[in-house]
């Protein structure tokens, strides 16, 4: 495309992004902040995410972008077409065919591959941030591993309602010593983060902010020992591929109170119906 | 004069960038840069010429070891990346070294507990690298073990095998010989497997 760079971004601006995004993989965890530059959308869109993958993305990539686990709603839409646009690479929907998946909310329920690079899209990077709104304050928090505030919120979900009632955005310890918030995934997918064979990168375009699970890395939810971490379970059945195993979103159908599960992840939903079929 | 550069600055960049990142996230890989050749005087390979070409600019900062330092090597890098050199190592977001750096006492920047990215990148000439080797990786990035080769690199090795004991502050390596690259982050565990051996024996 004319008058802009590949990808949008300058090229001083990636630089300064893969240098940070270096020293995020070297201290998995660790957010690292970064100069973020406006994008040609608003914050909370997934500006950090895009300036992450306008810094990796190269030319013979193939990009899929998803927003809570469907290839076809706006944000999804959008970004594609921004890339396709911008860089002229060739996008798909099918996870098993990305290079590089960017990512609101979701990780795909087909297992990522090596070699394949997942990048989120957070809101806010600071875990402790709803407990401790100084930023000086959770920066000395993570430096000197005080981590127990976490576990009190934790305990209080239990004192309250008898579970850990966090659903989304559940804390983990990265290789046993920061804790990191995974952005707003269902802590359906926290066990996807452990020992993953993809390399995931996180992108906070408002607060500037940047860090990665290396593959292979242990990244344990926080919980109890009376109190093990557990995800969620559906009673039904995905009403289009019959999943029983995939991450359901509940469909209201009318106003009578009717209503149907369906998977989350619209290529893992697809792509089961056309085997089936 | 020449002074070879990247012949596609942005997709080369881009392509020599995400086989540093794969190395940096996956320690001990081994990597084959297709990259330039070094200016003339200069005792680097191209992987490492490639590396500075790939992630230096105006914003950083090099420090280049005596050893490695040639004039036609400051002048390509002052044309092509625009980098300040820094006689203090203390402020180098980059440092350009030999293993052999390692042995004097050089107080690289290793960041501090609140900001511990502050530190420098080693960026260093080996003059042997394979995946046989004595020096036995864990840690993340790392399946289960992984195994380097760096050749007389004990000053190094054993500078990086106390980043642990920092963590997170510590400092990242790249190595690199001829067209070929690894990279040992401080998040890597290191053990000597020689050492080990003999310390087995000797019990």
């Amino acid at each position: 495309m004319n008058g802009y760079n590949f990808a949008y971004l300058d090229e001083q601006t990636k630089r300064m992004i893969r240098r940070a995004l270096l020293k995020a993989v070297a201290i998995p965890g660790y957010q690292v902040p970064f100069g973020g530059r406006e994008m040609p959308m608003p914050y909370g869109w997934g500006t950090g995410g895009m300036q992450l993958t306008a810094s990796i993305l190269g030319g013979d990539d193939v990009l899929k972008v998803i927003d809570q686990g469907a290839d076809d709603t706006t944000n999804a839409v959008s970004i594609r077409a921004f890339f396709e646009r911008v860089a002229g690479v060739e996008t798909t929907t099918a996870t098993a065919a990305a290079d590089v998946i960017q990512t609101r909310h979701r990780i795909p329920e087909t297992p990522l591959e090596h070699d394949q690079i997942l990048v989120f899209q957070v809101p806010i990077p600071e875990p402790l941030r709803f407990i401790e709104p100084s930023e000086q304050e959770t920066r000395l928090m993570h430096a000197l591993e005080e981590y127990g505030v976490m576990h009190v919120k934790l305990y209080e979900d239990i004192a309250r309602y008898g579970h850990i009632a966090t659903t989304y955005a559940y804390p983990v310890k990265v290789d046993g010593r920061y804790v990191m918030d995974p952005s707003p995934i269902p802590k359906f997918d926290n066990p996807k983060l452990d020992m993953s064979a993809a390399l995931m990168l996180f992108g906070a375009g408002r607060e500037k902010r940047l860090y990665a699970i290396p593959p292979y890395t242990r990244v344990e939810s926080l919980d109890f020992e009376d109190h093990p971490f557990e995800i969620q379970q559906w009673d039904e059945h995905c009403a289009l591929c019959g999943s029983d195993h995939s991450f359901l979103d509940e469909v209201i159908t009318d106003d009578a109170g009717n209503r149907l599960f369906i998977c989350s992840d619209t290529d893992y939903c697809l792509t089961r119906r056309g085997e089936v079929a | 004069m020449l002074w070879p550069a990247l012949t596609d600055p942005v997709h080369d960049s881009q392509r020599l960038f995400r086989q540093i990142l794969q190395a940096m996230s996956e320690p001990g890989t081994l990597h084959e840069l297709c990259a330039p050749c070094p200016p003339r005087d200069a005792s680097i390979g191209p992987a490492l010429w490639g590396a500075l070409l790939t992630l230096c600019d105006l914003d950083t900062q090099l420090w280049i070891d005596p050893a490695l330092d040639s004039p036609e090597l400051r002048d390509a890098l002052h044309f092509h990346t625009g980098c300040r050199l820094t006689q203090d190592a203390t402020l180098a977001d980059f440092a350009l070294v030999t293993p052999d750096t390692l042995a004097r006492e050089i107080d690289f920047a290793i960041g501090n507990d609140s900001y511990p990215d502050r530190g420098t990148t080693l960026l260093v000439a080996v003059e042997y690298l394979s995946d046989d080797g004595p020096w036995q990786f864990s840690g993340p990035g790392i399946e289960t073990q992984r195994c380097l080769g760096v050749g007389n690199a004990h000053a190094l090795m054993s500078r990086l095998s106390v980043n642990r004991s920092r963590f997170p502050c510590g400092l990242d390596a790249i190595l690199a010989c001829g067209t070929r690259l690894a990279a040992i982050p401080r998040s890597t565990r290191i053990v000597n497997r020689q050492q080990e051996d003999r310390a087995c024996m000797s019990q």
